[in-house]
């Protein structure tokens, strides 16, 4: 099994620094959350992973290999698969065909096996098609297998999203706000998701969630950042009352830079606040296990 | 790889195969019908002018299947195709030209045609195919509109490069190559490409190596032969698990490549197909029996690749069928605009109008072909489907959870119900797992 390891990782944009010296490591088969106020670069920290971006100072490992020289379509190679803050279906494409896109990297058949339609063709269709219709019921989209993919509502787009990164049988899942637009009902039910993923398939997970009730219901162990820093590190009951924490979302001395989404900022604010505290007892029922 | 689905993949892979004994028969079929055109389409169309026409427009079919696999299907703008049609147009012209010399000049005949066209043709999507790596692989690795200035690029230099060839001292390619290493090795070795690219004519075009004409080897066989061969292709590119990555790709790069599908590699492979697809329509088009014994730098201009364009987005990008319908339809289009230029009419307007260009007219009647696509169809004729498109393969049927056994997912579909019980789901997942093992070859894969 892999640990995914950053070391003193550091991006900046021109004069803005993204992430600044953020060290974490997620041991393998924990489900860990990346957390904290828009703008602190938690997405970028997955962009970093992913090799979308590419850090400027530190080492960010999975298992033994060095990902900092890896392209994205590498990266996935090495077992590592994302979900995307703003959905990135393949919209042209059914449901069914954006689980096959993904499953390019495990086919034997080559370019020439397509053209001439040899046995392994087959055979790889046939197996792709198998596995993607076992992952579609197991997110309840199997009847929507050969429908185009916008035409999902908004709370299956998003797993089907999920169930296209584990086509990929990866070993660590990163998930990118998933409960986004979920209501409480839809959240609870992606809680309990994520733990039979990881149960199931052996993964490891990450998730950036602004969700609370998702967050500290379902992760083990939870990273903060703010402003591209680590301001705390710790268990969800060690973090929920970490005062920097309190400070960065309720708002103390710092001043959060919640401008870029002014007009989300106060009911998110809000269920931040009473997250913690109305889906404790949720949490608890949920990390026995 | 996984044991608990062999089984069954056994048995439905020879399902889906079965469709090959139809395959083969229409194959048998295709045979016979080339092999009678090639043997009897004098005599069916005396005209040659209507046979240069039909064969014509099976290459332009060939160009526009080559272009919809990076135009259409990869989403990659490239406006300068023809630059690769001629490059074959050119090997195929000159390597055929001096396999004919070589066997001992003579007649042309069909006999002959099966050691002369397989191998220019395969010259020419050799050549292609490198240029097409060449030219695609620094431009491809960039997002954005590079290609198209670089294929741009290429097919105007390719074409100026021969068209503007000045013939000075008489010299042989062998000649000039024998001075490289005894002048050095640089200045000799343009002095070999200068010399190399001057024998290919210059402006007047390229007509064998002693300017007798260039031996005509393609006939219907090979022409549609190929047409036929090169579109099944195509169309088996776009229905694998390739084609449906170059979808994805043009959808959203950055999502197929977290999913594993690196871009670069896909664009560039997809653009050396392209590219030697175009050398093969090239290599038919300089040997085309009823084309004319010379090849033309001017057949290859930016108007060439322009007519390519249409031709993919006429029929509907990345549609297969499409392409193959705008080739035929945009080949007929462009004889039509020309008969119409040479009625009396029009003439005679022309006399009483000295101003009036005829080449303005064909733009235009061009222009409003155009116009009236983008305004009714503007994804094309046939959108990205095909003709004739087979039942998609489906996928099997597992068996259907029992109600009892709720997937995890279960509160999800009723959000009411999760919502006043929320413990219940995680007993839901607890039992899930254990149940669904039979079903789930997952569990059994990893070692």
């Amino acid at each position: 099994m892999s640990d995914l390891v950053l070391e003193g990782v550091s991006k900046s944009f021109g004069g803005l620094r993204a992430v600044a010296d953020v060290s974490f490591s997620v041991k393998a088969g924990r489900i860990f959350g990346l957390i904290g106020p828009n703008g602190a670069g938690k997405t970028t920290v997955f962009n970093l992973v992913t090799g979308v971006y590419k850090h400027d100072v530190g080492s960010i490992r999975f298992g033994s290999t060095n990902l900092l020289p890896l392209a994205p379509a590498k990266v996935a190679e090495v077992g590592i698969a994302r979900t995307f803050q703003n959905i990135r279906l393949f919209t042209q494409l059914t449901v069914l065909e954006n689980l096959l896109v993904a499953c390019e990297l495990q086919k034997r058949a080559h370019l020439a096996a397509a053209f001439f339609r040899t046995k392994v063709h087959y055979e790889d269709e046939e197996l792709m098609h198998h596995r993607a219709m076992e992952l579609l019921e197991v997110f309840g989209l199997q009847d929507a297998a050969d429908e185009p993919s916008t035409s999902l509502p908004y709370g299956n787009q998003r797993r089907l999203e999920i169930a296209r990164a584990m086509m990929l049988k990866p070993k660590l899942l990163l998930l990118d706000e998933p409960a986004a637009g979920m209501n409480y009902g839809e959240a609870e039910g992606l809680k309990t998701q994520i733990r039979w993923l990881r149960d199931k398939f052996d993964l490891t997970v990450v998730l950036v969630e602004h969700n609370m009730q998702v967050v500290m219901g379902v992760c083990e162990e939870i990273h903060v950042l703010d402003h591209g820093e680590t301001i705390a590190h710790g268990t969800p009951a060690e973090v929920q009352n970490h005062p920097k924490v309190l400070a960065a979302y309720l708002g103390g001395d710092d001043d959060d830079d919640d401008d870029d989404e002014a007009g989300k900022a106060p009911p998110g604010a809000e269920a931040k606040k009473t997250g913690p505290a109305s889906t404790a007892t949720a949490k608890d029922a949920g990390s026995e296990p | 790889m996984m044991p608990a689905s062999g089984k069954g993949v056994a048995s439905v892979g020879k399902k889906a195969r079965e469709p090959s004994k139809r395959g083969w028969a229409f194959a048998a079929a295709a045979l016979v019908v080339v092999v009678v055109l090639e043997l009897g389409l004098e005599r069916m169309i005396p005209d040659s002018s209507i046979r240069q026409l039909l064969m014509l427009a099976a290459c332009n079919v060939l160009v526009a299947l080559s272009l919809n696999v990076i135009n259409g299907m990869a989403g990659q703008f490239s406006i300068g195709h023809a630059g690769f049609v001629g490059l074959g147009a050119y090997t195929s012209a000159v390597v055929s030209a001096h396999l004919h010399e070589a066997m001992g000049g003579g007649e042309v005949t069909f006999a002959k045609s099966f050691v002369v066209v397989p191998i220019a043709l395969l010259a020419s999507a050799v050549v292609a195919g490198t240029f097409g790596y060449l030219v695609g692989l620094p431009s491809l690795r960039l997002k954005g509109d590079y290609l198209a200035i670089v294929t741009l690029g290429f097919a105007e230099i390719f074409r100026l490069l021969i068209a503007t060839a000045q013939l000075g001292e008489k010299e042989t390619i062998g000649e000039a190559a024998a001075k490289i290493g005894k002048d050095g090795v640089v200045g000799p070795f343009f002095h070999m490409l200068q010399v190399g690219i001057t024998s290919l004519g210059g402006q007047n075009g390229y007509a064998g190596p002693k300017n007798q004409g260039l031996p005509l080897y393609a006939g219907p066989f090979w022409v549609f032969g190929l047409a036929l061969v090169l579109g099944v292709l195509a169309y088996r590119l776009k229905f694998s698990g390739w084609g449906r990555a170059l979808r994805a790709l043009r959808e959203d790069e950055i999502a197929a490549a977290a999913v594993g599908v690196d871009p670069t590699r896909y664009k560039v492979r997809s653009f050396v197909i392209a590219a030697v697809g175009a050398g093969i329509a090239g290599g038919l088009m300089a040997m085309n029996r009823d084309g004319t014994p010379t090849v033309q730098p001017d057949n290859y201009n930016f108007q060439a690749s322009f007519d390519a364009i249409t031709m993919v987005i006429l029929g509907g990008s990345g549609s297969v069928t499409g392409a193959a319908i705008g080739g035929v339809l945009i080949t007929f289009t462009v004889k039509a605009i020309e008969a119409v230029q040479s009625t009396r009419v029009v003439q005679d307007l022309k006399s009483s109008v000295p101003w009036l260009d005829l080449n303005a007219l064909r733009m235009m009647l061009y222009a409003a072909v155009l116009i009236a696509l983008m305004i009714w169809r503007p994804e094309g004729l046939l959108g990205e489907r095909e003709l004739f498109q087979k039942q998609k393969l489906r996928p099997l049927k597992l068996p259907k959870p029992s109600p009892d056994h709720p997937k995890p997912d279960e509160p999800d579909r009723a959000p009411a119900a999760a919502a006043n019980e929320p413990a219940k789901p995680v007993v839901a997942a607890a039992d899930e797992p254990a149940k669904s093992d039979g079903d789930e070859p997952e569990k059994g894969a990893p070692p």
